[in-house]
Order: C-alpha cells, then sequence, then structure tokens
C-alpha cells in the first residue's frame, strides 16, 4: 500500500467512523427530545420543602421507603453503601454541647447542576421539569460528578446489589453513579414520591414536593410565607430542595 | 551534523530479561484489572468519600512526564538546538508512551470501561474537563505520531512545524488536565494557578526523565554523550523546579492566608501522609536537595549528581501528584458553615484513604506496558544514536 491509498484508506474509515457516531447521536437524541417535549410535566419545575421541625429523630421511614422503591444498594458497610437520601445530626460549632437536630440530605437537584456540567457523556442531565437524573445506560463510571457536587450527595454503585425489591425498577449493577431521582418515575404518573409518602403514612408530613412554576401550589405558598433555607446557596448552584427550621 | 540513529541489536539475555519482567508486570495488571471488573471498584479501596485514587494519580503523573519529555524534543525541533537532536526521537517516543500509560490509567479507573470507547466520543460534552482532555490526549499522540515520521524521514521543516505544534499542545494538554482539579468544586482543588502549576511540575519531571532515560541508555549500551549536554539540561531541570516551588508558595500562602481557606491549607499542609509527603517527599527531597545539587558549581556539573536530583525529582512529583488527588478528596466539603455534623450513616469529616494491593497492581501493570513498548521500540525503530556531541566537538558542523 503506497502513502496515497494509506490516507485514502484512513481518510474514508476516519468519515464513516464519524458519520456512525453522529447519526447514532442523532437517532437516540432525538426520540429523547420528542417524548420530554411531549410530556405534560415539561412545563413544571419539581421542588422539596424538608420541615425540619416535623422531622422525628428516631424515624427513618423515607429512608427505608427510597431503599425498597428504587433499589438502593445496601452492603452493611458504611464506605460502600449507597444512600439517596441520608439522615445526619448537625449542631453549632460555636456550641459543642449545644442541642442536636436532624437533617435531611439528597440531592439538591440544582438548577445550575454542576454534576451535569462535568459529565463527559451527558449521562448526567437535568430534566425539563428540573429533575436531574443519571442515565446509567450511559454512564461510564468516571465519578468526575461525585469530585465535583457539593453536598456529597452523588453516590456510587461500588459493588453489585443483590436485593431486587421492586422489580419495577431497574436493579443496580455496579459501575455507575446514581444520586436521588425524586422518584421521577412516580411523579410522571402522578403519584407523589416514595419517601414523600411514606413521610405522610408515618405521621411526620415533613416532606413536601411540587411544582414550583406554579404560584399556587402548596410549595410556592410555602416558601414564599415561611422562612425557608438552601445548602449552601453561597455556590450558586441554585437548589431546589428547601428546609424549614435548619 | 551528521546523526547516524541505529536500533539497538537486542539479543543480549539481559534484553529478554527486560521484556520478561515488563510483560509479567503487564500481565499481573490486567489480571487485577480483571479482578475490579468482575468485583468492582471497591476491592481498589476507593469509597463513597474518596472516588478517585492512585490510578489517577498515576494518570496525571504519566501525562505529565510526557508532555514534559516533548518539552525536551522541541529543544531540537522548536528553538534548532542541533546538538539536542540526537535525544529529539527518544524524547518523543517516549512522549508518546506516557501519554498511552496516562489513558490506560484512566481507562481502567472507569466503573464501566466498556463504555469509554464509544459514549465519550458520541455524547460529547463542551463543558467538562473530561470530555476535551480526551480530545487532547488523542491529538498528543497523533501529533507524536506524525512527530516521529517526520524525525525518521529527516522532513525538516515537518518537523519545525510539528515541534511547535507539539510544543504549545503539550502545554494544552497539561493545562488540561490541571483544569480537571482547578476547575473542581472542591476546596483544596479550586485554583486558576493550578492548570499552570501542573505545566511546571510536567517540565520538571518530563526533564528529569529524559536525563535518567538518555544517561541510563547510552552508559547501558555504550554510547558517547557528552557531559556538558547533559550539564545543560541539568540548569533547566534547576529552573523548572523554580517555578514549581513559585507556584506551590504562592497557592499555599493564598490559602494559609485567606481565613476561610486557613483550615483546609492547615490540614493540606501538616494532615497525615499527604503532609509528610508534602513537605519531605515535595518539598525537600523532591525540590530542595535537587536544587542544592543543580545550583552548586560543583555537583551541578557532575552527571552523577544531576542523575541524583533528577531521580529525587521524579519522585518528588509524584509525591506532588498524590498531595494534589488525595486530601482534596479526604477533606470534606463544608455543607453547613458554622455547624458541624455530629453523627451520620456515611463517613462526613475528614477521611482516611490508603493504597491498595489491586491499584499498585494496575499501576504496575501499565507501567510494565509502556516499559515492554519502550524496550522493544528501541530494538524495531532507530531511535538511539551512535553519539551524542556537542557542536564545539563535532568534526562536521552542519
Amino acid at each position: 500500500m503506497d502513502r496515497r491509498d494509506f490516507l485514502k484508506v484512513a481518510g474514508g474509515t476516519l468519515l464513516t467512523a464519524t458519520s456512525c457516531a453522529y447519526a447514532f447521536r442523532f437517532l437516540t437524541a432525538s426520540s429523547t427530545i420528542w417524548a420530554e417535549s411531549g410530556s405534560p410535566w415539561s412545563q413544571r419545575k419539581w421542588g422539596m420543602v424538608i420541615d425540619l421541625t416535623k422531622c422525628r429523630e428516631d424515624c427513618t421511614a423515607c429512608i427505608s421507603a427510597c431503599r425498597r422503591e428504587n433499589n438502593v444498594a445496601h452492603h452493611g458497610d458504611v464506605r460502600w453503601d449507597v444512600h439517596w437520601i441520608r439522615k445526619v445530626n448537625i449542631r453549632s460549632k460555636a456550641d459543642s454541647q449545644g442541642i442536636e437536630k436532624p437533617m435531611l440530605l439528597l440531592c439538591n437537584h440544582c438548577d445550575k447542576p454542576p454534576c451535569a456540567q462535568v459529565c463527559p457523556v451527558q449521562a448526567t442531565y437535568k430534566r425539563d421539569d428540573g429533575i436531574v437524573i443519571v442515565d446509567h445506560h450511559r454512564c461510564i463510571g468516571c465519578r468526575y460528578c461525585m469530585i465535583a457536587c457539593p453536598y456529597n450527595a452523588r453516590q456510587f454503585n461500588f459493588k453489585d446489589n443483590e436485593d431486587w425489591p421492586n422489580t419495577e425498577q431497574p436493579k443496580r449493577s455496579h459501575g455507575v453513579a446514581e444520586a436521588c431521582t425524586l422518584c421521577a418515575h412516580r411523579l410522571d404518573k402522578g403519584m407523589k414520591p416514595a419517601c414523600v409518602e411514606a413521610c405522610e403514612n408515618a405521621g411526620g408530613g415533613a416532606l413536601l414536593v411540587g411544582d414550583l412554576n406554579d404560584p399556587d401550589s402548596d410549595i410556592s405558598r410555602i416558601i414564599s410565607t415561611r422562612a425557608v433555607k438552601r445548602i449552601r446557596e453561597d455556590l450558586g448552584t441554585e437548589p431546589k430542595v428547601h428546609y424549614i427550621g435548619l | 551534523m551528521e546523526i547516524r540513529f541505529e536500533r539497538i541489536e537486542g539479543s543480549s539475555p539481559q534484553y529478554h530479561l527486560l521484556l520478561l519482567v515488563f510483560a509479567a508486570m503487564a500481565a499481573a495488571g490486567f489480571i487485577a484489572t480483571w479482578w475490579v471488573i468482575e468485583k468492582g471498584i471497591w476491592v481498589t479501596g476507593m469509597t463513597s468519600r474518596v472516588p478517585w485514587g492512585l490510578q489517577i494519580v498515576m494518570a496525571v503523573y504519566y501525562i505529565g512526564l510526557s508532555a514534559g519529555s516533548l518539552v525536551i524534543s522541541g529543544l531540537y525541533g522548536v528553538f534548532g538546538k542541533l546538538e539536542y537532536k540526537p535525544f529529539a526521537r527518544i524524547a518523543v517516543y517516549i512522549a508518546m508512551l506516557f501519554l498511552i500509560a496516562g489513558l490506560l490509567s484512566i481507562l481502567t479507573d472507569q466503573g464501566r470501561m466498556d463504555r469509554v470507547f464509544v459514549e465519550p466520543f458520541v455524547y460529547f460534552n463542551l463543558q467538562s474537563m473530561f470530555s476535551i482532555n480526551p480530545i487532547l490526549y488523542i491529538g498528543h499522540i497523533l501529533i507524536c505520531v506524525v512527530y516521529l515520521w517526520a524525525l525518521f524521514t529527516e522532513r525538516k521543516k515537518l518537523t519545525t512545524v510539528i515541534a511547535t505544534l507539539a510544543f504549545g499542545w503539550a502545554f494544552c494538554v497539561h493545562s488540561g488536565t490541571g483544569a480537571i482539579f482547578g476547575f473542581g468544586a472542591r476546596v483544596l482543588y479550586e485554583s486558576p494557578l493550578l492548570p499552570a502549576s501542573f505545566v511546571a511540575a510536567a517540565m520538571a519531571s518530563g526533564t528529569a526523565l529524559m536525563i535518567l532515560v538518555i544517561v541510563g541508555l547510552f552508559r547501558i549500551t555504550r554510547r558517547p554523550v557528552d557531559d556538558e549536554l547533559i550539564v545543560w539540561l541539568g540548569r533547566f531541570l534547576a529552573v523548572c523546579i523554580l517555578v514549581v516551588v513559585y507556584f506551590l508558595i504562592a497557592e499555599n500562602a493564598y490559602r494559609v492566608y485567606v481565613v476561610e481557606l486557613r483550615q483546609a491549607a492547615l490540614y493540606y499542609l501538616f494532615s497525615g501522609l499527604h503532609g509528610v509527603l508534602f513537605w519531605f517527599g515535595l518539598m525537600i527531597g523532591g525540590l530542595g536537595i535537587p536544587m542544592l545539587i543543580l545550583f552548586n558549581r560543583r555537583t551541578g556539573k557532575s552527571i552523577n549528581w544531576i542523575v541524583t536530583a533528577s531521580v529525587l525529582v521524579v519522585l518528588g512529583v509524584l509525591c506532588e501528584r498524590y498531595v494534589i488527588v488525595l486530601p482534596g478528596l479526604t477533606h470534606p466539603p463544608e455543607l453547613f458553615p458554622g455547624m458541624e455534623i455530629t453523627s451520620s450513616v456515611i463517613e462526613e469529616g475528614v477521611v482516611s484513604y490508603s493504597v491498595s494491593f489491586a491499584e499498585i497492581l494496575q499501576a504496575l501493570g501499565v507501567f510494565g506496558v509502556i516499559g515492554f513498548l519502550f524496550v522493544l521500540g528501541l530494538k524495531t525503530f532507530k531511535l538511539l544514536p551512535t553519539e551524542a556531541r556537542t557542536l564545539d566537538n563535532t568534526a562536521s558542523p552542519d
């Protein structure tokens, strides 16, 4: 093969490969766009309010419900357990003997999500309705999103998860990142997220999910009338989880 | 100046033994990687709080060595220093191999290695440093291939053009790698200086590596090399070290000075293994002692001392890569300013990280692959000159 032939073959291969790649991208992306723009929820912007004054210290109903609903991995080892929602106790640094209060932490579904910004394959993205979600079939497991998330909310499946309580949701396999989806699959059906439902059933009523774009929604009313805070608002990520009593 | 390049004979038992050792290392790395794929990344010892470990440290280190080696090849290609032409081919070859090592380290660190070959190119994200860098890395390898071809075929104009491109590209490659961390959300990562300091450390480690390779190869294969050439590289290394020290002082002085960063800065400088590596591995062993050696009038001209300084710099920059990557992860992000987390179901505060057996095997494996290719390349390609002389000592200057 002389140089001219080599260049022809190499150029042809490169052109074909590029064309195939972009054709694949066009075909897969177009179906996603169609589904999202046709969704009745596309005008919505989901947000959450957590009333810490109603959150009981001994209650973990939301965490258990989240695990069951989403097959979240639990191996019994603090280093590799996955927590889409986790409960911590916090207190003031100035008063080491002060009162501890419970706090729920989960993905903040930021309006400007750093995890989506850094994802090299756009596996993490923000839906039209504001939910930040991971495409498990595309994630390469680079864990850059975990580095970028300032809330330690991104989790990684370090091990395969043998438990599969909810067979309607995918079984979690190792090697991909994930985080709370705000139970998007339930919201899309008009249902409440599993944690919100469990909290209500446990008599707490500390969690509320609603449409931030609707000024008449319960969540918008609470945000406009109560003293709510968001975690690290100073970072400019515009989290959509609001706290009462923080 | 007429320079003749040749292949090494490669028929000695030592040569074959070296090939065997590198092949065994590569095999061990392959087995470890297979184990990680089968079992999951937890076997590497990485956790939810420390999701990057030794493989990322090594990737950054290798990419730095690559960028630095390519800059050395530019002494001839860009700046026309003819006396450094004998080292140009080996410098470019090493630059290419270390970039491959960097890519292999990144590849073997992924949770889903099977998706790495398609997804990043199909779903390219212009906002992600992790998307931009593979383009820079692959471009770097392609440039190295063309650069080598230009050197092998003695195309002077093409060599100058591609060498200049490679020189600039090497800066972009390492700035991009630095930006992965510098543009991050962690207190100990976030720094606009980081891309520039990455380049400085890359130049230092790459130059030190080239000194070791040149002196080692020329001695083993009994080729004459003028001491002056190595002494000049030693001086260049000393300047690179000064720049690295400048960036390190600037960055850490800022963190210690600014009240809100002070606690993190003190953690970085004086805690745990990374504190020891920072002071003893990097500042004293990797930069301080080499500077004393290289700026001293007597030791700065001694090849053995220059080699000692180079060994220290190569190891020191490895420590530097470790103290960039790990403390930024083991130090917790501040979720609630003014508050502290007293209990949690995960590790919330400062956490520990130790290198695991699987990670060591993976790192050795990657080194084995490029070591094998390097030794094989010496026999396959005309990489080594018969001699390396200063212009004054050559009989027929070009």
